[in-house]
């Protein structure tokens, strides 16, 4: 038993380092139909007042920092990690994670879901920052 | 009995030489002050102090059934004044010395308590008795804590909280009936029985007949109070050991507290009845204004999770409390009739404080809020 784990460790050990998690997932927005990433874009839609979707939250800033380097505050109070990858480092790493916020924000924020093209723009501008 | 006794009264016109004569002994004096200290502590910490100082109001209640039980045991053990027996006056006899009272002329004086304190103290002794043990079924059964938490349901402790309310209003007006009392008969027989009451002396006449004195017998109630004390004791170590009633013991749920904890914290699920859960499981792409949709499958996971431990499930004060919703917001905790009560008084800037975040965020308060128990001893502010 002892003998296998060591055996098991040396081979994850050894195996060459892990794909970027954050690289799958814009590859799976890519797949998507989604082109090559508009940073000028994702900047925009992150400070964006559409007024489009749910009346209580008109931008993404309504929770999100002012700025991708700010901690932002859910409207119950709770605190939320700055959104640029530099400031918290598992950003957009968690493909379940990232699908059911661009969910729930998208249609909240903009009254609709974001195409894949947006989300791409988002998260490359989020990971630059 | 005290009727046979009644040659120990004296008139104050009797007196020709009069000596002085230790009445109340030093332990029955000792009590007396501890029981009006006490009882003291015990209303401001129901009525003056806040919420979280339960802890004070429960060590005057013990406190309260150990002087009793001491009273007990002095009212068969003690000197002779302090013995109940000498002081049980037949019924007639206490209404002859109303009737006297009544008069407002000046009246007999009786060297231990008369007719009339005599019936105030055994009033006092019962009313305590009762106060004390509501107390402890309130606790038990609203609080789930004490030697009764494992017997006592929420429903009766209901009542009992009715009876407790009811009588330490009783015992307000006893006590302000009793110093009157006192008064008066200070007044009426010449006697200080105030200052007795501190220093245990009375003036008597040398003619009072002597009587059949009996001392006290500390040590047989050394013993008795050991033996009632360690048998008591036992037996409520032994109900503090079962386990509270309507408290479960709610299993984790990482779907629940993830899910639900990632925009307010995840609320107890014992705070609001299984058909308001479902409610807000059915709706959750509208939100309270938000889109905190779920995938399909955790949707159900966390339904069922809620179907099993929701309000109904528990019997605590919480769970009781929070089961009267508001009509018009049949979803929200907090704008049930009882949120709103008991936190009325708070700012909303203290709501607000970076450690609360907001008064969703029950945790920041209720430092017990993951046993479902939120006891008042467990309730602070932060700071900041
Ligand atoms: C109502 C408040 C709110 C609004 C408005 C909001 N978000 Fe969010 N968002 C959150 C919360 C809460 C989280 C999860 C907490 C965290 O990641 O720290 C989150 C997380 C995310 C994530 C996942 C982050 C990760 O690490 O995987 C993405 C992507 C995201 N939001 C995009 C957006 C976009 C795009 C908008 C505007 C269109 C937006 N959000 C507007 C509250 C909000
Ligand atoms: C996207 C953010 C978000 C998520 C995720 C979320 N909630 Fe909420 N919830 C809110 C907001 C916003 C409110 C309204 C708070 C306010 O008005 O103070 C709220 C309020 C509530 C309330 C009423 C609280 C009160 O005022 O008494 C309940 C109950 C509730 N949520 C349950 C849940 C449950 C169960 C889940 C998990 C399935 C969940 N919430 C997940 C944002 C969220
Ligand atoms: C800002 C701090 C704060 C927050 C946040 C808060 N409470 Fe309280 N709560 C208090 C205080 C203080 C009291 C005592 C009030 C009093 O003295 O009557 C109290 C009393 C209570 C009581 C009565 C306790 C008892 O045994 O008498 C319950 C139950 C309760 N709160 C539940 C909740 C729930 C559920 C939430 C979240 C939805 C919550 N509280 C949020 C401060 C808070």
């Amino acid at each position: 038993m002892k003998i296998l784990l060591i055996l098991a460790l040396g081979i994850l050990l050894s195996s060459p380092a892990q794909a970027d998690p954050r690289d799958d997932i814009i590859a799976g927005f890519k797949a998507q139909g989604a082109g090559d990433a508009n940073l000028a874009n994702g900047q925009k839609m992150y400070s964006t007042t559409y007024g489009s979707g749910k009346p209580d939250t008109p931008k993404c800033t309504t929770c999100h920092g002012a700025t991708p380097q700010q901690g932002g505050q859910t409207r119950t109070g709770k605190a939320i990690d700055p959104m640029a990858v530099s400031r918290t480092e598992n950003r957009f790493t968690d493909k379940k994670m990232v699908d059911k916020w661009f969910r729930r924000n998208c249609k909240g924020v903009i009254g609709r879901e974001c195409t894949a093209q947006e989300k791409v723009d988002f998260l490359t501008f989020l990971a630059s920052q | 009995m005290a009727d046979d006794e009644n040659t120990a009264q004296t008139s104050p016109t009797a007196t020709t030489t009069t000596h002085v004569i230790t009445v109340w002994d030093l332990p029955i004096r000792l009590f007396h002050l501890a029981l009006v200290a006490v009882v003291l502590v015990a209303y401001l910490s129901a009525y003056v102090l806040p919420e979280n100082a339960l802890g004070l109001h429960l060590w005057s209640g013990y406190v309260t059934v150990a002087l009793l039980v001491f009273r007990l045991t002095w009212g068969w053990l003690g000197s002779h004044y302090s013995r109940l027996q000498s002081f049980a006056y037949s019924p007639a006899h206490i209404l002859k010395h109303l009737q006297e009272l009544a008069t407002l002329r000046p009246v007999t004086h009786y060297i231990g308590h008369n007719p009339s304190g005599a019936l105030m103290v055994f009033a006092l002794l019962m009313v305590l008795s009762i106060i004390t043990v509501s107390g402890l079924m309130v606790l038990g059964g609203e609080e789930n804590q004490g030697p009764l938490a494992g017997i006592i349901s929420y429903a009766v402790a209901e009542h009992a909280a009715t009876v407790h309310n009811v009588i330490v209003l009783l015992l307000l007006a006893m006590v302000v009936l009793h110093i009157a009392g006192v008064l008066l008969e200070t007044k009426l027989t010449g006697q200080r029985l105030v200052r007795a009451m501190f220093n245990g002396r009375k003036t008597v006449p040398l003619s009072t007949p002597s009587l059949p004195l009996r001392p006290a017998r500390p040590v047989t109630a050394a013993a008795v109070l050991t033996v009632f004390i360690t048998i008591a004791g036992s037996v409520l170590w032994a109900l503090s050991t079962m386990p509270a009633s309507g408290l479960i013991t709610l299993p984790a749920n990482t779907a629940y507290e993830g899910e639900c904890g990632d925009c307010h914290s995840a609320f107890h699920p014992s705070l609001m009845p299984i058909a308001s859960w479902a409610k807000v499981m059915g709706g959750l792409d509208d939100h309270f204004g938000e889109d905190a949709s779920l995938d399909a499958e955790t949707v159900t996971d966390i339904t069922s999770y809620l179907t099993q431990y929701g309000g109904e499930k528990w019997d605590t004060e919480a769970s009781n409390r929070f089961a009267i919703l508001n009509p018009a917001k049949p979803l929200r905790i907090t704008a049930t009739p009882y949120w709103l009560r008991k936190h009325s008084a708070i700012a909303p800037a203290q709501f607000k404080l970076k450690s609360v975040g907001g008064k969703t965020n029950c945790g920041g308060c209720h430092r017990d809020q993951q046993s479902g128990r939120f006891d008042d001893q467990n309730i602070q502010i932060p700071k900041e």
